[in-house]
């Protein structure tokens, strides 16, 4: 019953564009580290607590806040593996970072779903999170799989619920979004390495990563770093992500809050080179701003230039880098706005050149999943890929012979050249889709249809049994040790 | 009624530039027109083109009416085309420079439909059409120059003079005009734009009209643009040349081979004009698109389409002229997430690799169809790029690093002198941002209606004096004499 998957198809390109020149990236990382020296950052964990002390920053244990000196931060930056990889249960889609190639995911966690096959709008369960892994491994626009939507009907386990649907149901990498903590994080290690067969393995192919957030301005979160430290000590890559708001968890300049969300993001990934050099993490900043009316989350204001910076400032470390794109802030499926606010981040964060990329697929700032909307932003994902691919310049794609035979006010159907190339000169996007009246379809029509025929005909590969059998033990266990 | 001011233009300005193409790939491309110009020549059916070609070295046959161009011929005449000029307004402050460091943009033009303003019922567009979008174009920052947006069908013997009257009598930009199609038409439209320069030298240095004419794919070229373009091109208004072929029908049916075909009759028209009248201003304009296999549809914004249009700007300066590239143009039948999806990423492009000029904002079903809140729309989706390609500034001011000093660790930011004084000065969208009174944001496209409808209630652009009403009104009356007795 199993089918095979596409491959993945990231976006490859010989362009680049520099967003902030030398100078601008000095300041800024100038900044970052006067902030850690001076200000410093708050750990509210005794073992982060601890090992920064035993490797000479200025800890403070009663407020818990960590001055970092700039000596310190070099040197621990220094371990910083620069191109990880993520592997994939199928060799065949491990994703090696590397310079001109940009993998994307989907977006996570929404909390929301509209029912596929009755239109309500409810919470969303492992079920939707079953049905959109089957759907992404069917997708080349998606390299990896993120938590698009959370377990909400598995209780305190759901991570650990939503990695086994993920490897169940996906043959790509798995990235949680809503692993936390010091306990479940051990025991997706235990997944990971029931998955690869050993420790060793899942070293070399991490099958699995995570998102570690902090919280602006300036405050690591408990569960979330000291379950970061299990994974790099584990050898399993770790996403440092901070999300600062212009005007109220960061101050209203650009650039302010640029130099808060390093700040976190390098002293998270300061700690873990500490504790385990040469563990694998990405740098990652999804900056917001405050509508100074209503002080709600907006992502994408008129003035969001320099929207990917923050790739340059990961890569000015030497770091690798998750760049924020797609989080349209409209609820609906397929109005002006969802597309309007979204359409150039895909061509400008792989023009900045970010490794990987999240977030395809949801509506209403990530919290809103109609499972075809994914098909949607594809589509935006693959102008960008053809507009970015590399021009074929030679003799054969500048026709000159098939042009000299038709010549003035001829035409180039009966041209051998044309029925060789006709093929493949038309790639076809959502948009361009016939009726049998060879009228153009309505995008959400074919995104629907596509939707449906995904999920009758696309059946991923299952994991053995023995494995199938040994996540569930794992995670029944852990469910008697969590909600004790 | 009152005269209203026009808002200052805000016209892209990069901080970044983008090359697609490297230097061989760009000398590879301008071989291959040297080459098909010199071997295949191109057909053009104006006697009058046809002499000044062999006057000036091309090699003509006057029975097949085919003109073929040694290189160097080429090249001479193209040595002479400047690269940058000024297209000038009824008011300087709102002249455009044409000077490799700004982007200006203007609407879609010769739209067929309209839903109309008022009963949104769909029908036949009319003159009163173009001066109501010429107000509202006037109104928007977004909008350096206008396009008659629709055809004046109520008008049908002379459309495009009564177009030109429209746009000329509401709004104060630059105006260019793509439906002046032959000899005596272009003599009327230069007739009115002399009214508005007021003098010859003015016309000359800030020309108020300018004219785009298209080739006819693939390397053909039309009698009366051709001879329309050279009565501007002696009055000093600059004039542009577009191919539009189709990939796979009227050129090869690979972007590269496309793109050869459309540059060799672009050339050859910009080498017409500087044959006749050396130093002439004059613009590069590719936009091609790619045939439907299917239905043999024009095809502007499949996923591989993006590309040819910001490759036309490159290969624009590389012949030393400015461009007019595509711009929005979407195949989309109503202004949603098809609109919005097919427009920004190539709006972008161009602006990234540097485009002179470009067209256009506010039709749909590719440019035939207006809706008047597209216009509002796409200016939504112009703006956005327009920031996102300025620059970020980095100094310590906006570092704020005293600032995070004073808050610390687990603080906020709200009550800081410091946000009170930048957050004012945040940029949020006009559609996407606004609050409605449960606590959301309102339908963008429902607030691009309203727009549209602000604007035509209260915005009325300074008017030309009585004296200037009357002489277009005079032009006007002759032509339609002249056109009827022909």
């Amino acid at each position: 019953m199993s089918t095979e998957h596409p491959p993945i198809e990231p976006i490859v390109t010989p362009y680049q564009m520099r967003f902030l020149d030398e100078t601008q990236l000095s300041a800024l990382q100038s900044a970052t580290l006067a902030v850690l020296e001076t200000v410093g950052v708050q750990f509210p964990s005794k073992q982060a607590l601890a090992i920064f002390a035993e490797h000479g920053a200025a800890v403070d244990h009663e407020t818990q806040v960590v001055r970092i000196p700039r000596d310190l931060v070099y040197k621990a930056m220094s371990t910083v593996p620069r191109y990880p990889v993520l592997g994939a249960r199928d060799p065949a889609l491990d994703i090696h970072t590397q310079e001109g190639m940009t993998f994307f995911t989907n977006d996570g966690c929404g909390h929301q779903t509209v029912d596929f096959r009755t239109g309500e709008h409810r919470s969303s369960t492992k079920a939707d999170l079953v049905m959109m892994a089957r759907i992404e491994d069917y997708l080349s626009a998606i390299s990896f799989f993120w938590t698009i939507v959370s377990a909400q009907d598995c209780g305190f386990t759901s991570s650990l619920h939503e990695i086994e649907v993920a490897w169940n149901n996906c043959s790509k990498h798995y990235q949680s979004v809503t692993l936390l903590g010091a306990e479940r994080c051990r025991y997706g290690v235990e997944m990971a390495t029931v998955l690869r067969g050993s420790r060793e393995e899942i070293r070399v192919r991490p099958p699995l990563s995570m998102i570690c957030c902090s919280i602006a301005p300036l405050i690591q979160d408990k569960d979330a770093i000291e379950g970061a430290l299990v994974f790099a000590e584990a050898g399993l890559p770790v996403v440092f992500m901070s999300m600062p708001t212009l005007g109220t968890t960061a101050p209203a300049t650009y650039a302010g809050a640029l130099a808060i969300g390093d700040a976190e993001v390098i002293s998270a990934t300061v700690l873990m080179q500490l504790a385990s050099p040469g563990a694998p993490v990405f740098h990652s900043i999804l900056h917001a701003w405050a509508d100074p009316r209503t002080a709600a989350y907006v992502g994408y204001p008129l003035d969001s230039r320099a929207r990917y910076a923050p790739v340059e400032i990961a890569h000015h470390w030497g770091m690798p880098c998750l760049g924020g794109a797609f989080g349209t802030e409209s609820a609906e499926l397929d109005s002006w706005q969802s597309a309007a606010e979204i359409a150039t981040d895909p061509l400008l964060v792989a023009l900045a050149g970010a490794e990987i990329v999240t977030g395809i697929g949801l509506r209403d700032t990530y919290t809103l999943l109609y499972p075809e909307a994914i098909l949607l932003d594809a589509d935006l994902y693959h102008r960008a890929r053809y507009a970015l691919m590399e021009m074929e310049v030679r003799p054969e794609t500048l026709a000159l012979e098939a042009i000299k035979k038709v010549g003035p006010g001829g035409h180039f159907l009966s041209q051998k050249h044309t029925r060789t190339h006709m093929r493949t000169a038309l790639v076809r996007a959502i948009t361009h889709q016939l009726d049998a009246d060879n009228k153009y379809r309505p995008p959400r029509d074919v995104a629907r249809e596509k939707v449906t025929w995904i999920l009758e005909n696309h059946h991923p590969e299952p994991l053995e049994n023995a494995i199938q059998q040994e996540l569930a033990r794992i995670i029944k266990a852990a469910t008697l040790e969590l909600e004790r | 009624m009152t005269a209203c001011q026009t808002p200052q233009l805000q016209p892209i300005t990069p901080s970044y530039r983008l090359r697609l193409l490297s230097d061989e790939q760009l000398d590879d491309f301008q071989s291959a027109s040297l080459e098909i110009l010199e071997e295949v020549g191109i057909h053009c059916p104006s006697d009058k083109a046809l002499k000044i070609y062999a006057e000036n070295g091309a090699r003509v046959d006057f029975n097949t009416q085919i003109v073929k161009f040694p290189q160097q011929i080429v090249l001479n005449a193209i040595a002479h085309a400047p690269r940058h000029y000024t297209m000038g307004a009824r008011a300087a402050d709102f002249d455009l420079y044409l000077d490799g460091k700004h982007f200006y943009c203007t609407t879609d033009g010769c739209g067929t439909e309209v839903i109309d303003f008022i009963t949104r019922e769909r029908r036949a567009s009319r003159k009163e059409d173009v001066a109501q979008m010429a107000r509202v174009a006037d109104y928007l920052p977004s909008i350096g120059f206008y396009w008659p947006m629709v055809s004046a069908q109520d008008f049908p013997a002379i459309a495009p003079l009564h177009e030109l009257e429209a746009s000329f009598n509401n709004t104060i930009k630059h105006i260019q005009t793509e439906t002046v199609m032959d000899e005596l038409m272009a003599h009327y439209a230069v007739e009115m734009a002399k009214i508005i320069a007021g003098s010859e030298a003015t016309q000359r240095a800030r020309p108020p009209l300018s004219s785009l004419v298209c080739a006819i794919a693939p390397l053909a070229q039309d009698k009366g643009g051709m001879e329309a373009a050279l009565v501007f091109a002696e009055a000093g208004l600059p004039v542009g040349f577009m191919s539009m072929a189709n990939a796979g029908s009227t050129s090869p049916a690979t972007i590269s081979g496309t793109l050869v075909v459309a540059d060799a009759e672009i050339v050859a028209a910009m080498v017409l004009i500087q044959m006749a009248y050396p130093g002439a201003p004059i613009y590069h304009s590719m936009m091609p698109g790619i045939m439907h296999p299917r239905t043999g549809a024009y095809l502007a914004t499949p996923w591989e389409g993006q590309l040819p249009y910001a490759i036309g700007v490159e290969l624009a300066h590389r012949w030393g002229v400015p461009t007019l590239s595509g711009i929005f143009g979407t195949d989309a039948t109503i202004p949603g997430w098809q609109s919005a999806a097919e427009a920004a990423a190539n709006l972008l492009l161009c602006a990234l690799v540097g485009a002179d000029t470009g067209a256009g904002l506010g039709l749909l079903e590719s440019c035939t169809v207006l809706y008047p809140e597209a216009v509002i729309l796409d200016s939504d989706i112009y703006h956005q790029i327009r920031v996102e390609a300025r620059g970020i500034d980095t100094s310590r001011e906006a570092m704020a690093l005293d600032v995070i000093r004073a808050v610390g660790p687990r603080g906020h930011f709200l009550r800081h002198k410091h946000t009170r004084e930048h957050l004012r000065k945040l940029e949020l969208s006009d559609l996407c941002a606004q609050p409605d009174p449960m606590g959301g944001y309102r339908d963008p496209v429902e607030l691009a209606r309203e727009r549209v409808n602000w604007i035509l209630e209260n915005h009325f652009p300074q008017p030309l004096s009585q004296e200037e009403q009357t002489e277009l009104r005079h032009v006007i009356k002759t032509a339609e004499r002249e056109f009827e007795a022909a």
